[in-house]
């Protein structure tokens, strides 16, 4: 058996072996390509995939430049940074970075409704959220006395709570296991337990 | 008796004594002031419950609400450190520093503020004093509104130091705004420009304290010196 009949790459055990040794046959018959052969079916492939040499690729009938490129990358380096006014460059990359930041902040909003005495408390949180209760002065710091609802019209989670006039502390529990402040309302400054909202409720001048 | 079951009975006594002798103290007024202060002032919905921590906690709780309602403090802020400590799942040793701190921050306040103070305007100085806000701040603060109406103006004051806001500056804007008629609105607005500022780095909250106290005192000055040109975004406080 010569080296090509052994090679071939589908004999097994489980083949017919008439089959295979017809097949061996048939594969030791054929003769190795030629490096001319190679050598044309390469520069076929290769002209099919690039485009021949001398036709050079066009934009608009223009013939497409290297430093074009470095053109439009050195004028939106300066339009973006702006060199000459660095102050609005570094306010305005401020504000995008506030409102990124902004973005992945929980948002809260706490609204004293005239009728009843009764105050409402939102909290706009990721959509992973599964609970959220709100604890305070009011309800003893109990989590289950006070939780909240989703809101379907705009997913934020509320509540609403009968508070007495007066100052009142409060945060918001969420799933259970991490407390939360709004980080707009007035704080109350972490005292050993973590930081919490006041709130004043109407009735002082 | 046999002396196990003896022990076991002492210690259950002792157990039920020092839980109803923590409720106590929140049950009676402890002195006249008091008693006046809060049948003016509208009941907050402070119920103790000493279930909520263990019998040593409960016990040295006891003996620092007893304290402080022998010196005339009010006993329900004190109360709600503690169940918000235990809300939180903080250990005994925590809630007892933290009752201990807050309730020599009431007395302090007390002295800052008056002996006419409200127990939610002591609240609020003692949690000012705790921010590091100096007493002699509240003192100036209580000059621009009587008792029972200061409230607000120490809250803001707590929450623009929290963000940054140096307290010398932070007292000037308030007491300039409070001492206007019917400001407290006005100083809800300062306390929500500067917090929606803060994000952006201290420099951007005074320059917001600023224009804020600039628009809405007529003729006012503006409490500190233009901020810095330092723009750098810093991050916001932890929360």
């Amino acid at each position: 058996m010569t080296d090509r009949e052994s090679s071939l790459p589908s004999a097994t055990s489980n083949d017919d072996p008439a089959l295979a040794a017809e097949l061996a046959a048939l594969y030791a018959r054929t003769p190795a390509a030629e490096p001319a052969q190679i050598a044309r079916c390469t520069s076929a492939v290769l002209s099919a995939a690039l485009p021949a040499p001398g036709a050079a690729r066009t934009i608009g009938g223009l013939r497409f430049r290297w430093w074009w490129g470095a053109a439009a990358a050195a004028l939106l380096i300066a339009v973006v940074t702006r060199p000459w006014r660095p102050d609005q460059a570094q306010q305005e990359a401020d504000s995008a970075f506030v409102a990124a930041a902004a973005a992945l902040e929980p948002r809260g909003l706490t609204v004293e409704e005239r009728n009843g005495s009764v105050t409402r408390f939102d909290l706009t949180l990721p959509a992973s959220t599964k609970a959220v209760s709100l604890v305070g002065d009011f309800n003893g710091w109990d989590e289950a006395a006070t939780p909240m609802v989703r809101r379907a019209s705009d997913g934020a989670w509320s509540t609403r709570v009968p508070l007495p006039p007066g100052r009142h502390v409060y945060a918001f529990v969420v799933d259970g296991q991490r407390w939360l402040v709004d980080p707009l309302a007035p704080q109350v400054p972490d005292a050993g337990f973590g930081p919490t909202n006041a709130l004043i409720v109407g009735g002082t001048p | 008796m046999h002396a196990p079951a003896l022990i076991a009975c002492l210690l259950l006594t002792q157990l039920l004594v020092a839980e109803r002798s923590v409720e106590s103290p929140e049950r009676r007024p402890h002195s006249q002031a008091e008693a006046r202060e809060e049948s003016r002032e509208p009941r907050q919905q402070v119920q103790f419950d000493a279930s909520r921590f263990d019998s040593l906690t409960a016990t040295a709780l006891r003996s620092i609400l007893d304290r402080a309602a022998a010196q005339g403090l009010p006993t329900a802020p004190l109360i709600n450190r503690a169940l918000e400590g235990a809300a939180r799942r903080a250990s005994g040793p925590k809630i007892l520093a933290v009752v201990r701190v807050h309730a020599a921050a009431l007395a302090e306040a007390r002295e800052a503020l008056g002996d006419r103070s409200t127990s939610q305007e002591l609240d609020a100085g003692a949690t000012a004093i705790g921010a590091g806000i100096d007493p002699g701040v509240l003192a100036a603060i209580r000059e621009t509104r009587g008792p029972g109406q200061a409230i607000t103006p120490l809250v803001v004051m707590t929450d623009l130091v929290r963000r940054g806001v140096p307290s010398l500056t932070a007292r000037d804007a308030v007491t300039s705004i409070a001492i206007m008629p019917t400001s407290d609105e006005a100083l809800l607005g300062l306390q929500l420009t500067v917090a929606k500022n803060a994000q952006r780095g201290p420099g951007m909250a005074l320059d917001a304290l600023n224009r804020y106290v600039r628009l809405t005192v007529p003729g006012a000055r503006p409490p500190s010196t233009p901020a810095t040109l330092d723009r750098k975004p810093v991050r916001p406080p932890p929360s």
